[in-house]
């Protein structure tokens, strides 16, 4: 090349054009359209529970709580949350695809946060939206900005916790399946030692404290809820990108053998 | 800088600037590179080596996505698996055919380039014209062909300005038209003073490229030199040729009495020749055979791949 090519200095500014490239990447490249698929049928499912709701005899706050704890939060939030928290580091890991990102001089740390902001992103215009729906098909338009909320605050975490498997396992979407159906549906279920550190259950809590007309059948005894249970669940987000950082930095991409 | 007492080892550059002292490599089992020693530096060497052989695992190394298991690898004194600054000076083109999904070449080379914190805008548009991709760059990278994609890599190199560049079988898919320009471009970068490494399989290549070459074998530094050190240990090691005719038995015991046959074997109508001097039996079996009044259907040499000098070198 000729001409000498100039690098920022200004450290502000040089975080926030990376950080902003990373995020960007992360929505164009990173979330493709099967992944867009991928999220938006588990989507339509939080509207068939929201349908479902109306069958239910009970009143209806109570009847669209019952699908929104068991269905929406225990279905819906994992599953869409996988499917981005996967998309957004750990297939590019395995596709060879992602060490365009890690042979810059961008720190691991800036890099995990940009594909965890993208990611919410993607969530907050799929997954948050639909579960408000939900409400609303449900004939619940009180209980709507309870379940975006509890939507948001769920894959928030979950998105944290399946970047940080993927690059922990090699077979993350298993790892990650495993971890929603066995740890916190399984374990979660008896041990509510578990449940404190599950995005599934804190989510679940969060929807609950918000919503009106919820049964005591539904809140579970044992964890936070409400204001405590969005504080749990900012601590697994914090923790599990803090992992994948430093995950990255020990990271070895080898590739295809040559 | 070369280590004292090697600056006559072929196998280290004088002005180095990347230094592999002593590294070995190993995946579970698999040991990919071992106890490797050598070093780069302005220029373009060329990376030589079978597949299998461990390029891939040295560059790799080299630009610290792998950790080095035992020994060093340093880029301009510094660890590029510790320090991440390393990486405004170092950059990789890898093999693998994996490029990002859903972006045009114009977004994902600009994507590097805002990684790299690059200012000038005016960066990305320049690295897609030195590998002729202007008129392609909004098309996206997922849908070029192999030799397409290579090039965008390149370009995705270029635009950080690296003082080393690291190319694992940069010339793979490319037409004979890009081939060229590229080599062009390669030996353009090395001539303005960037370490430029090349890998390849293929000798004719890397001899289009480099000035100097290192030869790794089962991870292994096996050669190094220039080009005509690494062309003579191919010229003077031992080949086998085969000679097809209707009177073998005739042709053999002719074949016998010249001083560059090391070695005559029977095979039905053919006839293996073993010589170390193949240029001088190319010039004396046709008047042997004329001699002889015998016909030569067919002569040609059993092992003259790469592989096969590989496999004389490591001898």
């Amino acid at each position: 090349m000729t001409a000498a090519t100039s690098r920022s200095t200004q450290p502000s500014r040089w975080t926030g054009r990376r950080l902003q490239a990373v995020v960007s990447y992360t929505l164009r490249s990173c979330i493709g359209r099967k992944r867009w698929l991928g999220c938006l049928l588990p989507c339509a499912g939080a509207l068939l529970f929201g349908l479902l709701a109306h069958a239910i005899d009970e009143p209806g706050g109570e009847a669209f709580a019952a699908v929104a704890a068991n269905g929406i939060f225990a279905l819906v939030v994992p599953i869409v949350s996988l499917v981005i928290g996967d998309a957004v580091l750990g297939a590019e890991i395995r596709s060879g695809v992602f060490h365009f990102t890690w042979l810059s001089p961008t720190p691991f740390g800036l890099i995990v946060l940009g594909r965890w902001l993208g990611g919410c992103i993607t969530a907050l215009l799929t997954v948050v939206p639909a579960c408000a729906l939900a409400a609303l098909v449900a004939g619940e338009p009180a209980s709507a900005a309870a379940a975006a909320a509890g939507a948001a605050a769920g894959v928030t975490a979950y998105i944290a916790v399946f970047i940080a498997i993927g690059c922990v396992a090699r077979r993350a979407a298993v790892w990650s399946l495993a971890f929603v159906f066995l740890v916190e549906r399984l374990l979660g279920t008896a041990l509510s030692g578990i449940a404190q550190w599950s995005p599934m259950w804190e989510a679940r809590a969060v929807f609950l404290d918000l919503a009106p007309g919820v049964p005591d059948s539904l809140i579970r005894r044992g964890i936070p809820v409400g204001g405590g249970a969005m504080v749990r669940l900012a601590l697994i987000t914090v923790l599990a990108l803090l992992v994948a950082r430093r995950r990255l930095a020990h990271l070895a991409l080898s590739g295809a053998a040559d | 800088m070369s280590r004292p007492g090697e600056a006559e080892d072929p196998a280290f550059a004088r002005q180095a600037t990347v230094q592999v002292d002593n590294a070995s490599v190993w995946f579970g089992q698999k040991v990919a590179l071992s106890e490797l020693s050598c070093s780069f530096g302005g220029g373009v060497t060329g990376l030589l080596g079978p597949n299998g052989a461990g390029k891939t695992t040295l560059m790799r190394a080299i630009t610290g996505l792998v950790p080095v298991n035992q020994g060093s690898v340093r880029v301009e004194g510094r660890n590029p698996r510790q320090d991440r600054s390393v990486h405004t000076r170092v950059a990789l083109v890898p093999e693998d055919e994996a490029v990002p999904t859903g972006l045009s070449a114009r977004q994902f080379v600009a994507y590097v380039a805002d990684l790299h914190g690059i200012e000038d805008r005016g960066a990305p548009e320049r690295a897609l014209a030195q590998v002729s991709m202007l008129d392609v760059a909004d098309r996206r990278v997922d849908g070029f062909s192999k030799g397409m994609r290579q090039r965008v890599k390149v370009a995705a190199a270029l635009v950080t300005e690296p003082a080393v560049l690291v190319l694992d079988e940069p010339l793979n898919g490319a037409d004979p038209v890009q081939r060229a320009a590229l080599i062009e471009l390669f030996r353009r970068l090395g001539s303005e003073g960037r370490t430029v490494i090349v890998s390849s399989h293929v000798l004719n290549e890397v001899e289009r490229l480099a000035d100097r070459i290192i030869v790794v074998i089962h991870g292994r530094l096996a050669a190094a030199g220039g080009q005509r050190a690494i062309r003579d240990a191919m010229n003077d090691r031992p080949r086998h040729v085969l000679v097809r005719t209707e009177d073998s038995r005739r042709l053999a015991a002719g074949l016998v009495g010249l001083g560059s046959v090391s070695g005559v074997r029977l095979e039905g109508h053919d006839v293996v020749v073993s010589t170390s001097r193949a240029a001088e039996l190319a010039l004396a079996l046709p008047g042997l055979a004329r001699s002889l009044s015998v016909r030569l259907e067919e002569v040609r040499p059993l092992d003259d791949s790469l592989e096969s000098l590989f496999r004389e070198l490591v001898r």
